[in-house]
């Protein structure tokens, strides 16, 4: 098996200043510049050809090379193609001879590796042109700038880039266990606790229903209470299984009318004195149906259930912007006070003795992850302090997080 | 003498460059060193009967041109790419399927081959769970390690092969 390296292998490099690097080399130039000034150009141009900085190559149309300029391109085999020493030109043959078609164009290799004599690679650009007065073409090969810093700056950037990317991917895994182990917990708790508790409310149930047993008011009135007490540890549990379902599901991305969904839930309430007004745009849309749903239902609901007075108001407003709706469900109820604002969020906090409102104290913990969830966000605004009422303000994103 | 062009893509740091160096020079180099633009290497391929004797030229590509290598003119006249992963990087896996995709679009009929490297980190590299992409009927893929050497050559052979029956 021949194995060989990217190019030829070059000859020794001439001497600066030696038969391949001589002015009379230079082509001569093209316009009507003054003698001196073209005499300084070709001066300079030595010098920095003499340096190794760049070289010129000219190719005839067949695309052989038919001279070099330049101890940067001694490389170069003259009376031979020049795919034959620069490798990364096979396949580009006929974008080349292309290019007299499209004036002024030029055909850009940039930090091309070619093989030094001493077996060591340095990086090169390419810049081919079609030069029409000398029916030729001609390839500029210059060095790429500060080889050595553009390769520690990029390590620099790679090795901090691997150790990003290994990082994220440890705490994703970590992250992702740790979801899944808090999320199989929750589930199993409410799941399992559920048969014991509804075990104890039976038991309760069947003893103080029992004649055979002896059981004076106060007993009775005992058993009673752990009926109801275990009672409502079931719903908690209940709420708390859906409430660690919330975001796992799959949510199927619907066509909906928004008036009408609001129209339903205000429709679906229990008659009271306190009326439920809508306002504003609610446009079509698509998006996730269920959770919005949930959203204004729960809202309506607790504005509903925490109002102190026999009637009321409670307006319901979409505003319908680029990105999102806006959705404001404002009440004139008692209002919240400032230091319950991020409690009322938390799973199981309620701002009234159960026996007041019947509830697990999961409608609002519930509202918040649903609106996260979507990629939303939920404030609200109240100060009884001021005045009465209290309003909730939910961004619903239009583009869905998936 | 035929010779066709054979790209290596991949993310930064899979190996396409050790891969390349193992096959042309036989040696694997310790000392990382990105490449910035291109290495092309040439890769004589003996014949096998009916497959004639090939030659490929091999471009060895900065792994930063993600999907724009597409649109770059290093990729005229490529016969075949062999996109390279790395093993114990799960995220250079996933670019596989994309780079895959991508070349596909670009360059319908030519042959992809996926190889998916540094297999010499892994105490089971078998049993690293590929996306499905890559694992799909018909897909050439191959594990191999650039440090050891395994399977290298096998990947390089079953793209020329590939490359004549083809007719490319």
């Amino acid at each position: 098996m021949s194995k060989m390296p990217s190019s030829t292998p070059p000859p020794p490099l001439p001497a600066v200043g030696s038969e391949t690097t001589r002015a009379n080399r230079f082509p001569p130039s093209a316009g009507g510049s003054p003698r001196d000034l073209a005499a300084a150009l070709a001066e300079a141009s030595n010098l920095v050809a003499g340096f190794g900085a760049f070289g010129l190559v000219w190719l005839d149309r067949d695309l052989n090379a038919t001279r070099r300029y330049g101890r940067l391109v001694d490389f170069v085999e003259l009376a031979a193609p020049i795919t034959k020493s620069v490798l990364a030109l096979i396949g580009l043959e006929d974008e080349i001879r292309a290019l007299p078609q499209k004036k002024g164009r030029i055909l850009e290799l940039p930090a091309v590796g070619v093989g030094t004599p001493d077996g060591d690679t340095q990086r090169l650009n390419f810049s081919i042109f079609w030069q029409p007065g000398q029916g030729a073409f001609l390839v500029l090969i210059y060095r790429v700038a500060s080889q050595t810093e553009l390769e520690m700056e990029l390590s620099r950037q790679i090795r901090a880039r691997l150790m990003a990317e290994a990082a994220t991917t440890a705490k994703s895994k970590e992250l992702a266990r740790a979801n899944a182990d808090l999320a199989s917990f929750a589930e199993i708790i409410s799941h399992d606790l559920k048969a014991p508790v509804r075990h104890m409310r039976n038991l309760a149930r069947e003893l103080a229903a029992d004649r055979s047993v002896p059981i004076d008011r106060e007993l009775r009135d005992r058993l009673t209470e752990i009926e109801f007490q275990a009672k409502r540890m079931s719903h908690m549990l209940t709420a708390l299984l859906d409430y660690s379902s919330l975001g796992r599901k799959y949510e199927a991305i619907k066509e909906i009318d928004s008036q009408a969904l609001i129209d339903s839930i205000v429709q679906s309430l229990p008659q009271s004195g306190i009326d439920v007004c809508r306002s504003g745009d609610w446009p079509k849309l698509s998006t996730l149906a269920t959770p919005l749903d949930l959203v204004l239902r729960n809202l309506i609901d607790n504005a509903l259930k925490h109002h102190d007075r026999p009637d009321g108001a409670i307006t319901v407003h979409c505003s319908d912007q680029p990105q999102s709706l806006v959705i404001t469900i404002a009440d004139d109820g008692p209002g919240i006070d400032a230091k319950h604002h991020q409690t009322v969020f938390l799973p199981f906090r309620t701002l009234h003795q159960s026996t007041v409102h019947q509830g697990a104290g999961m409608g609002l913990a519930m509202v918040k992850k649903t609106v996260e969830a979507a990629g939303g966000s939920i404030s609200l605004v109240s100060d009884p302090t001021q005045t009465r009422g209290t309003k909730f303000v939910v961004q619903w994103p239009k583009c869905i997080l998936t | 003498m035929i010779a066709r062009k054979v790209m290596l893509l991949g993310e930064i740091g899979v190996g396409k460059s050790s891969l390349a160096r193992r096959l042309v020079f036989d040696k694997f180099e310790f000392d990382y060193k990105p490449t910035i633009g291109v290495d092309v290497y040439r890769y004589e391929v003996p014949d096998a009967p009916p497959r004639p004797q090939m030659t490929l030229i091999v471009w060895d590509t900065d792994g930063n041109f993600g999907d724009a290598i597409f649109r770059h003119v290093y990729m005229k006249e490529a016969a075949a790419a062999l996109i390279i992963g790395d093993l114990s990087r799960p995220p250079t896996l996933d670019c596989m399927a994309k780079l895959g995709a991508g070349f596909t679009e670009m360059f319908p009929g030519r042959h992809i081959g996926y190889i998916v490297n540094k297999t010499d980190l892994m105490p089971n590299p078998e049993a690293v769970p590929l996306p499905s992409e890559l694992t799909r009927p018909g897909i050439s893929l191959l594990r191999t390690s650039a440090k050891s050497g395994d399977n290298v050559q096998d990947a390089f052979v079953d793209a020329a092969a590939s490359i004549a029956r083809r007719g490319l």
